[in-house]
């Protein structure tokens, strides 16, 4: 789902043309395209940097965490799991909606991890770290696109 | 439905991948025909009427269909088919709009050409109106915007056929 396809959908329902209006806002978000693909471009590229400089953030601030137990496998699939949002968070920043975040990786991300034994507090911090990793690389205009939706995942754990 | 942005999203997904190069550049394009794409809407939603009623004078009103016995014979039935062509111009706007095909599926083609063909109407007949249609919206949106419209009306009739 996206802000085009949501406004269509949202035309149809009332078997009408989309409005002035409608179309005013799907013209302004694709004008941001440049933009939307540079940080894409941008979370892709540095992945692994945000992933690797945010788990040592995270682990100096919660030492005790399955990520930072000693066993490799755990650090691997939670550092994995972090990699994931972040490309989450590019798609949903190509469809400027929280929509494909969230049917990804939103809706029952408490009852899976709580079902993993996976302290959700520690995941919120975890996410707060890669956030303050990720804001590092960009400018400004850039890191009010994203921040949101890493906001979004820390809501939807808590 | 998808759009050009959601289907390379979902294609990237089941490979765990993000957007490759390939994907950036035709999103980018995407991205780019937003004027064209929202003119061609609004220019069509002003004049969606005539529209309809130029494809149906080109193609089907001075044919048998429109006389005793012919399938647009009765108020009713030229109703019912002015009806559905304003549908596969709305739903082709749509489609334009989104830079993909799929709404066109699941909202007009899925189990059409069956209902056509119990009920009774003509699917060349359909094909050709669409087919007129396609060039009363090129000749009022122009080349460009007409061909993209034109990828659409293409659709239905291949989807009709």
């Amino acid at each position: 789902m996206s802000i085009v396809t949501e406004l269509i959908l949202n035309a149809d329902s009332e078997a009408r043309y989309p409005a002035p209006k409608e179309l005013r806002i799907f013209q302004d978000f694709l004008k941001t395209g440049e933009q939307r693909i540079r940080i894409a471009r941008l979370l892709a590229e540095n992945e692994q940097r945000i992933v690797q400089n945010g788990s040592a953030r995270f682990w100096e601030r919660v030492p005790v965490t399955p990520s930072n137990s000693g066993n490799p496998r755990k650090t691997a699939s939670c550092q994995r799991d972090q990699g994931w949002y972040i490309r989450l968070i590019a798609y949903s920043i190509l469809a400027g909606s929280e929509k494909p975040l969230e049917e990804i990786g939103t809706v029952g991300i408490k009852e899976m991890y709580n079902s993993l034994e996976i302290p959700l507090r520690n995941i919120v911090e975890c996410m707060r770290c890669l956030k303050e990793e990720a804001v590092l690389l960009m400018s400004p205009e850039d890191a009010a696109e994203v921040v949101p939706y890493f906001d979004l995942i820390i809501r939807s754990l808590s | 439905m998808q759009d050009a942005i959601t289907t390379l999203i979902n294609s990237s997904d089941t490979q765990g991948k993000y957007l490759d190069d390939a994907s950036l550049e035709r999103l980018q394009s995407y991205f780019r025909s937003g004027e064209i794409r929202a003119r061609a809407a609004t220019t069509i939603s002003a004049n969606a009427s005539t529209l309809v009623t130029q494809a149906v004078a080109r193609s089907l009103m001075y044919t048998d269909i429109t006389a005793p016995g012919g399938n647009m014979y009765t108020c009713r039935r030229y109703a019912a088919c002015i009806r559905d062509l304003d549908y596969f111009l709305r739903y082709a706007t749509y489609a334009m709009l989104a830079g993909d095909p799929s709404i066109l599926d699941e909202r007009v083609l899925n189990g059409l050409r069956e209902t056509y063909n119990s009920l009774g109407v003509p699917v060349g007949a359909t094909i050709r109106a669409v087919q007129a249609m396609k060039d009363v919206v090129s000749d009022l949106l122009g080349a460009e915007a007409g061909k993209e419209m034109g990828v659409y009306f293409d659709y239905i009739a291949s989807g009709l056929s």
